[in-house]
């Protein structure tokens, strides 16, 4: 599904160079469920920013579906995000003084889809957010602005979800919640690659990628991840 | 893209960033308010001007008067003011063929009308038999003076319908005495309602004597201010004023390096006079007004680059979730056109009723020219739209990154 062929970002002028991502590569396929980790300034952002083609590499190649994106222009590189890629990111980026319904079609609006309305609603169904469409997002928790985001990111059934950091601005309970959505995702068939600092939340995906000043240092399958329902459940025993 | 949803969604930014809308909109609204008002004040009167002048003067007449008129300024030199006599015109009229008919002017400084207890003071106008036909002056009631009033100097007089209402409450004025100063007339005729002239001049405040009471009962003076003569031949006014000039000239005996002492208006001349009206109404005010516009689309540029700097992160987010250059710059032009439509159609408005108050208590028609209400509504839009394009341009070229960061 996404392919990456030696892979480097460099930031900055000779002299001060940076390479945010050195000779990176990584083959996910459709269905996986992949979390990347890294010490802070590690290149995760850098790599998500690349996987969802809202930034180009300095070198190295970029399949997705077995075609090269590097030679498409800005405007076409929109669609393809548009079409193919939900994106969640830490600070939720909702539009202010907006309603969570109109957050959520956001995507649709840049698509040629009909009954953009009707779509929005299904995916707010989906996040467990029904009841606060009409709600600005202002006046929803933190958590619940992140099922909104969720919300936003499935609504025009991408293949891939990426979300950087989409647990940092929560409580762990929240972020748990916000876990178990995508695990949900997940199961429903969607490829999920989550960027996070967070040995525990990375746990819960299939694989895992680790990133060191801008190297891939490790690349496992996770035998048994965490499921977050049952900790969910368990969770809510312990208050009761 | 969903170009609906995405004209509803500006719509929705603009009302919820009411402050901002307010500005941009209020830029709008003092420009748009500002040229109409001017625009259709001007079209309004240069119509009424051009009309009242008409009714003055026709393309055959000739206007002669005393002392030289600068065109520029409308000052006539003092010295040359006594010049001009009945018998001047007299011989013009008797060398220079072509002339069928003429009337001439003197008017007195302003002077008491007396009838019983009340009394007006108002200018009192000289003319001869001939003015009923060269000013198209008609009495609703009574009559005009007679040649044989004029020969005689008789002591009678028309008087206008705001002057009968002062004086005589509703009572048939014609055959009263009245009094003009210390001297005795008789109400010959009411002239017909006339309203105001170019100059401001309530014709209805009118008194008009023959010119030889005038001059002689009145004033006690030999010479005139001007007279009104009336061509056969519509073509040849200009050579007829021509002919005027030299027998004049010969007859003041005026040397070759002397200006004329008089002035002659022809028709020519009255459309120039128009026509420097016309620029200062609709050409240098609407300008002007043009200038308050130009402020209003700096505004909309400034807050709208303010407000792209401000929307950084939304913009960001749109360009990550799909969002094309083109749809981005269209959204944020889509904001301006809607901003400035609204200040259009307010400012239009309120131009409008501006002029409309300012030409009824005028006492004056007002009329809406089609081109106020046209440009009300396109001129705001292109000038939005082009205000949009810099705060568009900057909003479609962001980054996502840095825009998400
Ligand atoms: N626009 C930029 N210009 C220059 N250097 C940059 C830029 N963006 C990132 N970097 C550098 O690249 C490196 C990787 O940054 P990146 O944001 O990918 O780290 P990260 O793993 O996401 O860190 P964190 O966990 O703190 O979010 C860092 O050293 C950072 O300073
Ligand atoms: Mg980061």
């Amino acid at each position: 599904m996404i392919q990456l062929k030696d892979i480097s970002k460099i930031y900055g002028k000779d002299g001060q160079q940076v390479r945010a991502l050195d000779n990176a590569n990584i083959t996910i396929e459709k269905g996986e469920f992949v979390a990347i980790v890294g010490a802070s300034g590690s290149g995760k952002s850098t790599m998500m920013n690349i996987l969802g083609m809202l930034d180009r590499p300095t070198s190295g190649e970029y399949y997705l579906e077995n075609k090269e994106i590097s030679t498409l222009t800005d405007d076409e590189l929109a669609k393809i995000r548009n079409k193919k890629i939900g994106f969640v990111f830490q600070k939720f980026h909702l539009l202010p003084k907006t309603t969570a319904i109109e957050n959520v079609e956001l995507p649709l609006i840049y698509s040629n889809r009909k009954d953009i309305r009707k779509l929005a609603v299904n995916a707010l169904a989906k996040v467990g957010l029904s009841n606060r469409g009409k709600h600005r997002t202002n006046e929803l928790s933190g958590g619940q602005q992140q099922r909104v985001a969720i919300a936003r990111a499935l609504v025009n059934e991408p293949e891939v979800i990426l979300g950087d950091e989409p647990t940092g601005n929560l409580d762990s309970k929240s972020g748990l919640e916000v876990v178990e959505v995508f695990q949900e995702l997940n199961r429903s068939g969607k490829t999920i690659i989550l960027i996070t600092h967070s040995g525990e939340v990375a746990e819960h995906a299939n694989r895992i990628i680790r990133i060191h000043d801008g190297k891939i240092t490790e690349d496992y399958k996770v035998e048994k991840p965490l499921d977050a329902r049952t900790e969910l459940a368990e969770l809510k025993k312990v208050i009761n | 893209m969903n170009k609906y949803k995405i004209i509803e969604s500006s719509f929705r930014i603009l009302r919820r960033n009411k402050l901002n809308t307010f500005f941009m909109i209020l830029g709008i609204v003092i420009g748009i308010a500002a040229l109409s008002l001017t625009f259709s004040l001007g079209k309004s009167a240069e119509k009424q001007l051009t009309q009242k002048v008409k009714n003055l003067f026709n393309p055959n007449n000739i206007l002669i008067t005393s002392g030289r008129v600068e065109l520029e300024s409308g000052r006539s030199s003092e010295s040359s003011m006594t010049n001009l006599k009945i018998e001047d015109i007299e011989m013009i009229v008797n060398e220079v063929h072509g002339i069928t008919m003429y009337d001439v002017i003197q008017t007195t400084p302003e002077r008491d009308v007396i009838f019983g207890n009340k009394n007006i003071s108002t200018a009192i106008n000289g003319g001869m038999a001939e003015g009923e036909i060269v000013w198209r002056r008609s009495v609703a009631s009574g009559e005009y003076f007679s040649k044989a009033d004029e020969k005689s100097s008789a002591r009678v007089a028309l008087i206008g319908t705001k002057i009968v209402k002062k004086l005589f409450e509703g009572s048939d004025p014609v055959g009263s005495q009245i009094r003009i100063g210390a001297v005795p007339f008789t109400v010959k005729g009411v002239l017909e309602e006339r309203g105001i002239d170019p100059h401001g001049t309530d014709l209805d405040m009118n008194v008009i004597v023959p010119i030889t009471t005038l001059m002689n009962r009145l004033m006690n003076v030999n010479y005139i201010a001007g007279a009104k003569l009336e061509v056969e031949d519509a073509s040849k006014t200009e050579e007829i004023a021509g002919k005027i000039t030299s027998v004049l000239r010969e007859r003041h005996s005026l040397n070759n390096n002397e200006t004329n002492d008089f002035s002659i208006v022809t028709p020519v001349v009255v459309k120039e006079i128009i026509g420097k009206m016309n620029r200062v109404f609709t050409l240098f005010l609407p300008l002007i007004s043009g200038i308050a516009l130009v402020v209003g689309g700096v505004v909309i540029v400034v807050i709208m680059l303010m407000s792209v700097s401000r929307r950084v992160s939304e913009i960001g987010l749109r360009k990550a979730l799909g969002a094309r250059s083109q749809e981005i710059m269209f959204q944020f032009l889509v904001e301006a056109a809607v901003v400035s439509l609204f200040g259009g159609i307010i400012g239009l408005t309120i131009g409008l009723l501006g002029a409309g108050v300012f030409m009824s208590s005028m006492g004056l028609t007002f009329y809406i020219p089609w081109q106020t209400i046209l440009f009300g509504i396109l001129f705001p839009i292109m000038i939005g739209v082009l205000a949009g394009i810099i705060p568009a341009r900057k909003a479609a070229k962001m980054d996502p990154i840095e825009a998400l960061s």
